[in-house]
């Protein structure tokens, strides 16, 4: 069963098509890979499902709602959570604060007391809970890059978008984020993942959609999409693909 | 007992100490300025509280707090005085009066998706300058011709007039700096903090945040009015050009950012501590120079404490509370001034003066001697530079 479907979504900067009539969908339970040359419309699909950019045309329905149509806070209430590619802490807050206002807001209200012990709950899973009280600027990008992920997943989210979560790390980060991305899934929460390292989009994946110039221009099984000549093509025309 | 208990329970402890002032300073026959003092600081206190609920908490810099102080001033004198209203009937109509202009406000401003924050400061300081020139013009409000309160009559359980000033202030203030605590141990108060940090992100995370800054806007406003309201009578003479000058925004500004924004005791602090140097700066003939003294000591604290004034003393109580109290003890058993204010004041210099030390510094003179800070001790950060988020 579909939980969220993406009708013909477009959307224009100035004269730039930067999505260009996107149609595609992503099942209960699923790890959807979003890939493409830069410049494709990746991280502006991702923008547009979290209401952060106004769509100008088309639906995303996720239950029985259009998330187009949905300012920011009611799409975090509905259940879908997004982390930053630049991560963007709170930074007046400690990393258990950041987590706290998370869980309190997100998708049900909940008190301060009940958030303090959930944040714990989520420091523990992201392996936060060393630096739990000490002000953000303190973290490593790694640890930040968690904090979005601990953030994120104390709205209570059933689709999680992760935009880059592992640009920028080192192989020993990425491969203990590929853990943490697939313990996620394992919770029973779908992935939207964005990602520029083509070997673990792939081998994360369970179906791949790929972008070029706002089109989607193949989407299926990861090893099939990669092999397919229009898809070849545009890395090839864009910037090298780095599997 | 709960921290929040705890803290209910202080108030509690300061409304009646405070509360029982008039009848020691009658007992003891001591002289009526000590009221006056006081009720000054309780005017400044709630000023600077109310403004640090908007600007403080949600990040948005608000010169503003003329305006809704010019409401309560000119709404209670036309109602007290050209309508005949109970002047305790027509306060609170000030407040709500305010409140519904800055939820007005709000309305427009915080629609705005793109209003950047130097836009939200601006659009607030001509909210007063607008309501000036309305008020100048007007003759049903002022028409240029002021407004004389000093014929107000007042309810007689309040007392004389100074010590009805005292206790609606004292009253307003409790109320003000309560209210600034709840939101802060509140999801309102953390859906705040985290629109002054990267408002977005806090959307993104489910934060109402059309809603929580109106919410504060219209807090803000409301007390501000309320307090300004009270004011009306201590003017006496109400005109515009008292009125809505760029003195009170400025100053409470200026209290806030000294005391601390980020925690609710900061501007109390703050306004306590401007507040008593302008006035020992002006008793002792030094009016003229007087900003600059004031200019140049707040350049000094708010450079060497960016942190606030506040979390420094919390961070250094022990150091804080024995220089204060000693200086204090000191000063009075030794007679060495005229009054308990100027001795208050030197406490408070001498004990600003040890706050300076930097803190790396004062972890080297301190590490072997003092015993360890308490460990709820704060992280020390710098005063925020955003003004708005986007």
């Amino acid at each position: 069963m579909n939980l969220l479907t993406c009708t013909s979504i477009s959307k224009r900067f100035g004269g730039i098509r930067a999505l260009d009539g996107v149609s595609t969908s992503i099942e209960e339970h699923e790890i959807l890979g979003l890939v493409g040359p830069n410049g494709s419309g990746k991280s502006t699909l991702i923008n547009l499902l979290s209401g952060l950019y106004a769509a100008d045309d088309g639906q995303a329905v996720f239950g029985d709602r259009d998330l187009l149509r949905l300012p920011p806070e009611k799409i975090a209430a509905a259940g879908v959570a997004r982390t930053f590619q630049i991560p963007r802490p709170f930074d007046t807050m400690t990393v258990r604060e950041n987590v706290s206002v998370s869980y309190m807001f997100g998708h049900r209200r909940h008190s301060l007391e009940a958030a303090r012990d959930a944040a714990s709950e989520w420091l523990a899973f992201t392996g936060l809970e060393a630096v739990a009280d000490s002000p953000v600027d303190q973290l490593t990008l790694h640890q930040l890059k968690f904090l979005e992920l601990a953030r994120a997943l104390a709205t209570e989210p059933t689709l999680l978008l992760l935009d880059e979560v592992l640009a920028g790390l080192n192989p020993t980060e990425i491969d203990q984020s590929i853990e943490m991305i697939k313990r996620i899934h394992e919770r029973g929460i779908a992935l939207v993942i964005v990602e520029h390292l083509l070997r673990v989009v792939t081998s994360l994946s369970h179906r791949i959609v790929v972008l070029d110039q706002g089109r989607v221009i193949a989407s299926g099984d990861p090893t099939e999409v990669m092999e397919d000549p229009a898809v070849v093509a545009a890395y090839l025309g864009g910037s090298r693909p780095n599997a | 007992m709960t921290a929040r208990t705890k803290t209910l329970l202080g108030f509690a402890i300061v409304a009646v100490v405070l509360g029982l002032v008039p009848n020691v300073v009658e007992v003891l026959d001591a002289p009526g300025f000590y009221l006056t003092f006081l009720f000054t600081m309780f005017f400044w206190i709630s000023q600077s509280s109310s403004w640090n609920i908007l600007t403080g908490y949600s990040g948005y810099f608000s010169f503003g707090q003329g305006a809704w102080f010019g409401i309560g001033v000119y709404t209670t004198g036309i109602l007290a005085t050209k309508h005949g209203w109970p002047f305790l009937v027509a306060l609170p109509v000030a407040g709500l009066v305010a409140g519904a202009a800055g939820l007005l406000l709000g309305l427009v401003v915080f629609r705005l998706r793109r209003l950047s924050g130097e836009i939200f400061a601006l659009t607030t300081l001509a909210v007063s300058f607008v309501l000036a020139s309305v008020a100048r013009l007007t003759s049903l409000i002022d028409g240029g011709r002021g407004i004389f309160m000093t014929g107000t009559p007042l309810p007689e359980f309040l007392g004389d007039f100074r010590t009805s000033m005292y206790r609606m202030t004292l009253v307003i203030a409790l109320l003000t700096v309560l209210t600034a605590y709840l939101i802060f141990e509140s999801r309102l108060g953390w859906g705040l903090f985290s629109i002054r940090d990267d408002e977005e992100v806090a959307r993104g995370l489910g934060v109402p945040t059309f809603r929580y800054k109106m919410t504060a806007l219209g807090t803000n406003a409301f007390f501000g009015a309320l307090m300004g309201g009270v004011w009306a009578l201590q003017i006496g003479f109400v005109t515009v050009e008292d009125v809505f000058n760029i003195r009170v925004p400025l100053l409470v500004i200026l209290m806030a950012v000294l005391g601390g924004m980020r925690h609710w005791m900061g501007p109390v602090v703050g306004a306590a501590i401007i507040y008593t140097l302008t006035d020992r700066l002006n008793s002792a003939g030094l009016a003229d120079v007087n900003q600059v003294i004031i200019g140049a000591l707040l350049i000094v604290m708010v450079l060497g404490v960016r942190e606030g004034i506040y979390l420094r003393i919390r961070a250094r109580w022990i150091a804080s509370g024995v220089i204060f109290f000693g200086a204090m003890a000191a000063l009075t058993v030794f007679d060495l001034t005229s009054s308990l204010i100027w001795d208050f004041s030197y406490a408070l210099l001498i004990t600003m003066a040890m706050l300076l030390i930097p803190t790396p510094l004062w972890e080297r003179l301190t590490r072997s001697r003092i015993t360890a800070p308490p460990s709820d001790r704060p992280p020390e950060q710098p005063v925020p530079s955003k003004t708005a988020g986007t």
